[in-house]
């Protein structure tokens, strides 16, 4: 039975309005409006803006505040814009479908085949790339993959090449992975390392075979958080321009790319924010998609 | 047994493998730096110190390097302070709106960089800011401040729930509590969210692309050298630039883990 | 008569729906021990905390010498607490933290080191004044913390369970320690625990506390011998409680009547309850005579033997009385080997009236 003597100081915390603490407001709030100020000034006020920015006109390159749909009809009815946003899907799935599977014997040997300090190390080095400079390690990939490059040289070692790599959606996908895998690889140890060792020992114990038990016990065990990772993977690779642009060739555009054309060339802010409002509501019904079946009862 | 052993060998060779896939631009990037070709391959041309002598003698670059300094020390006190608060208010408080609250601060680095640079560069040209180093400041600490939170909040978890009462109990304030027992205290946290709030703005490109004017940061200058065309320089700045990231993360993650580590060492 | 140091007037504690503490009212004396007991969730800690100011009455007034105390912060309190996890600052060394209520107080640098190094010497852990207190060991930090709390002199100390992590042997040289402190030192304690031993050993007052409300306060003694109630009773040692209808009463006693016979008992300072009541009454096991044969006295209860425990000298006889219920007699095992129990299965155990007490039903 709990005992309400322990609980109470944590019950207590939770009535500050009428508690304790209710006397030096000051201290409160000090700690609680900085961030809801500056998030709401720089972080929310701007998406906001973004979205309102979508119904704006520019007229002689100058952009003038109003409220016309002339941008949304624009943009929809652009063949140029459905075929890039079918490419960016296409390869946000493609990319997700190889990072989770490339990932996944790796976060199995880290979560049930190695001593928790190892594991504490594997993490720390996946933690690093996710510190340093992605564009250039992208423009390092863009040397080792080139058709003179690092590969194709040692290829020719064996007589095999040159292949082309560069500018295809290959070179894309390694980008990609490149954002995303470490991460992956993390989220997946932590939710597979988090499964109840005893029931695997138990399926095992009942003669279920190593295959069958990644299937039937481990995989349904560590659903949410693997969902959660393959969010993440299809979020960061839907988002990204570097990989797309620098080993993908950016021909068709993604739709990040056509929204860095559409600023840096044209001017055209409000188109931009068209294209920007699109990727946001597809994120959020990804985001949704999976959170609502990471968190859906078994069976149901 | 036999083929459980094949199948331990296979599975780390795999993992060697993945590792390798992930450090091999890191490690070649740092080796081209060195490399006489201007468009390295294999087998290695001479070694040389050439392109570190040509940033060395870029003013450009030693402007950027200087904006960058000043841009990521900036952002590591303002999202660390920012974070600190919000971690503290997550630990201490309970109240009716903390779940849209916590979503408000933890949302941003869930949301492309590309859409957020766009946003940024509307809105801070509406209010005015635009093409100035504090502009960077600001869109990086929104950005980085969820990294904050997330580094110091785990250290509060790991509190004496009664430390803080113990020093209300003994004559100090709420504020002397905090300065005297819960910065003390989390010290660790805060070290290691100074050091990764810097490392991610030190590597920023996007948002300060878009919106730093004539003030570039080092990201933004490689950006514009890859994107004219293929220029081993990269490799040079990008070495310098993962020799500093990769000090802060490493900085960060001893402080925690020592810290952990001698804690634990103590209770168990 | 002791001047009342604090007063707790109708004091009411509400958690939300949860009523921690209910209408309570009692007082504490100026240099007293006083235990507050009970088991988890009785309120107790919730009592010591409005003490210190860490929680705020929800109706009535806590007044500290004649002083309300409801609204006053508990950094302006000088109600120093030892907590149950000690609450030593890690990041601190031992002298460090004893010195942490001075500074508080603005007490400069060179006085606070005196006086926390004289603390820590009457504490007996003067040694370890620049050590870690990760380094230390439970019962050496127990004592820094006892001194962190007392370096200010204040009036009164709250100590929050603050030997439930040591291992026996270490409680019973604490418990010593602070009841010399306690009298040498001539101030307040106010000592929350579970353990009836502590409290029995230490206190002069006991509190004992159920669901919120205050059971029983009296010296151990009167507690121990005298239990107010039902709850007392079971909750304070090795009892038996017996029920009935009262048959007859005077002054001084009470004649009950049940279904396990007629006894009589000592009312104490109760009110004299009606006639045809329903009651009960106390007979602690220590305090019953064993025989084999029937004796000629009043009080005389027909049992037979069940099981048998033995603690050290003393053996507790589960016995079973006619009516089936359970039966505690506790004795010295020399006493027992004396008498043949062994060969008999009828027990009679018997006590003195004035031993028996007349609790209220319920």
């Amino acid at each position: 039975m709990p005992s309400a003597d322990r609980s109470a100081p944590s019950l207590a915390k939770d009535q500050t309005s009428g508690g304790r603490v209710a006397h030096w407001p000051v201290f409160k709030y000090a700690m609680r409006l900085p961030i809801v100020i500056w998030q709401g000034l720089f972080f929310i006020a701007p998406l906001i803006f973004m979205v309102a920015m979508s119904f704006f006109v520019v007229r002689n390159y100058r952009m003038t505040e109003d409220f016309v749909m002339k941008n949304w009809l624009k943009m929809m009815s652009r063949d140029y814009f459905w075929d890039s946003y079918a490419l960016t899907f296409g390869l946000a799935t493609l990319s997700t479908i190889v990072v989770m599977t490339v990932a996944f014997p790796a976060a199995y040997t880290l979560a049930f085949r190695v001593s928790d300090s190892t594991r504490r190390w594997a993490v720390f080095l996946l933690i690093i790339p996710f510190f340093t400079s992605y564009l250039v390690r992208i423009f390092s990939w863009y040397v080792i993959l080139a058709e003179s490059g690092v590969i194709n040289a040692m290829l020719s070692y064996i007589g095999l090449g040159p292949y082309v790599m560069l500018n295809t959606k290959f070179g894309t996908i390694v980008g990609y992975m490149t954002l995303t895998l470490p991460l992956v690889i993390i989220l997946q140890t932590f939710s597979l390392a988090n499964i109840d060792r005893s029931l695997i020992e138990a399926a095992h114990n009942l003669g279920c075979k190593p295959w069958r038990t990644i299937y039937r016990v481990i995989l349904p065990l560590a659903r949410t958080g693997l969902i959660i990772a393959a969010v993440f993977c299809f979020i960061l690779s839907f988002g990204d321009f570097v990989s797309p642009y620098y080993l993908g060739g950016s021909k068709p555009p993604t739709l990040p790319i056509l929204i860095i054309d559409t600023v840096k060339s044209g001017q055209q802010w409000p188109r931009a924010a068209v294209v920007a409002v699109v990727m946001m509501v597809t994120l959020f019904a990804v985001a949704f998609a999976g959170i609502a079946s990471a968190y859906r009862r078994r069976g149901s | 047994m036999n083929r459980d052993r094949l199948l331990k060998g296979f599975l780390f060779g795999y993992l060697a493998l993945v590792f390798v896939f992930i450090f091999a631009p890191i490690l070649f990037s740092i080796i081209f730096s060195f490399n006489s070709d201007r468009f390295p391959t294999i087998p290695l041309g001479g070694f040389t110190l050439k392109w570190y002598e040509t940033i060395w003698q870029d003013p450009d670059v030693w402007e950027a390097a200087r904006t960058s300094l000043m841009v990521s020390i900036s952002v590591a006190i303002t999202a660390t302070c920012l974070g600190f608060a919000t971690a503290y208010t997550d630990y201490r408080y309970q109240f009716k709106l903390k779940p849209l609250y916590l979503a408000l601060i933890l949302l941003p680095p869930t949301i492309p960089l590309i859409i957020m640079a766009l946003a940024m560069l509307a809105w801070f040209a509406k209010i005015g800011l635009s093409g100035q180093v504090v502009s960077i400041i600001i869109a990086h600490t929104v950005l980085t401040a969820p990294f904050a939170m997330a580094i110091i909040r785990l250290r509060l978890s790991q509190m004496d729930a009664s430390l803080e009462a113990a020093a209300w109990n003994l004559g100090a304030d709420q504020w002397r509590a905090l300065r005297l027992v819960i910065i003390p205290f989390c010290k660790p946290a805060i070290i290691s969210s100074f050091c990764l709030t810097a490392a991610v703005s030190f590597d920023e490109f996007a948002i300060a692309w878009f919106i730093s004017g004539l003030n570039k940061t080092i990201p933004v200058v490689i950006l514009e050298i890859v994107t004219g065309n293929i220029d081993p320089q990269v490799n040079a700045i990008g070495s310098f630039v993962f020799l500093t990231s990769m000090t802060l993360v490493i900085i960060a993650q001893v402080v925690l883990m020592t810290k952990e580590k001698k804690e634990k060492d103590h209770h168990g | 008569m002791a001047n009342a140091l604090v007063e707790f007037d109708s004091v009411v504690k509400r958690f939300g729906d949860f009523t921690a503490v209910e209408t309570m009212n009692f007082t504490i004396d100026e240099g007293e021990f006083i235990a507050i007991m009970g088991p988890s969730g009785c309120g107790k800690t919730t009592t010591l905390r409005m003490l210190a100011g860490l929680e705020e009455p929800s109706e009535g007034q806590i007044r500290m010498q004649g002083q309300v105390m409801n609204q006053v912060p508990p950094h302006e309190r000088d109600t120093p607490m030892v907590w149950q996890s000690l609450a030593l600052f890690p990041f601190l060394n031992a002298r460090e933290n004893v010195e942490f209520g001075l500074q508080m107080r603005g007490v400069d640098a060179a006085t606070r080191r005196r006086k926390a190094l004289e603390w820590l010497d009457r504490l007996e852990i003067g040694e370890f004044a620049e050590r870690d207190v990760s380094s230390l060991s439970g019962g050496q930090k127990q004592r820094v913390a006892l001194a962190r709390s007392l370096v200010t002199e204040p009036k009164i100390l709250l100590l929050d369970e603050p030997l439930s992590a040591l291992d026996a042997n270490l409680v019973i040289r604490m418990q010593s320690m602070l009841t010399r402190l306690q009298r040498e030192l001539g101030i307040t304690f106010v000592y929350v625990t579970h353990s009836q031993s502590e409290a029995f050993a230490m206190a002069d007052r006991v509190v004992i506390m159920s669901r919120g409300h205050i059971a029983q306060v009296g010296t151990p003694k009167d507690i121990y011998r005298a239990p107010a109630n039902r709850f007392v009773a079971e909750f304070v040692g090795r009892n038996n409680i017996i029920s009935g209808h009262v048959k007859s009463a005077t002054a001084k006693t009470v004649t009950l009547e049940g279904s396990l016979g007629t006894f009589k008992l000592n009312l104490g300072e109760r009110p004299k309850p009606a006639i045809g009541e329903a009651g009960q009454f106390v007979i602690a096991a220590d305090l019953v005579h064993l025989s084999a044969s029937r004796p000629k006295s009043e009080n005389v209860l027909e049992c037979s033997l069940i099981s048998e425990e033995f603690i050290g000298s003393v053996v507790t006889l589960f016995l079973e009385a006619p009516d089936g219920s359970e039966f505690k007699v506790q004795v010295q095992e020399r006493e027992l080997a004396d008498m043949d129990l062994k060969h008999t299965d009828k027990i009679f155990v018997r006590w003195a009236s004035e031993r028996a007490h007349y609790i209220c039903a319920g």
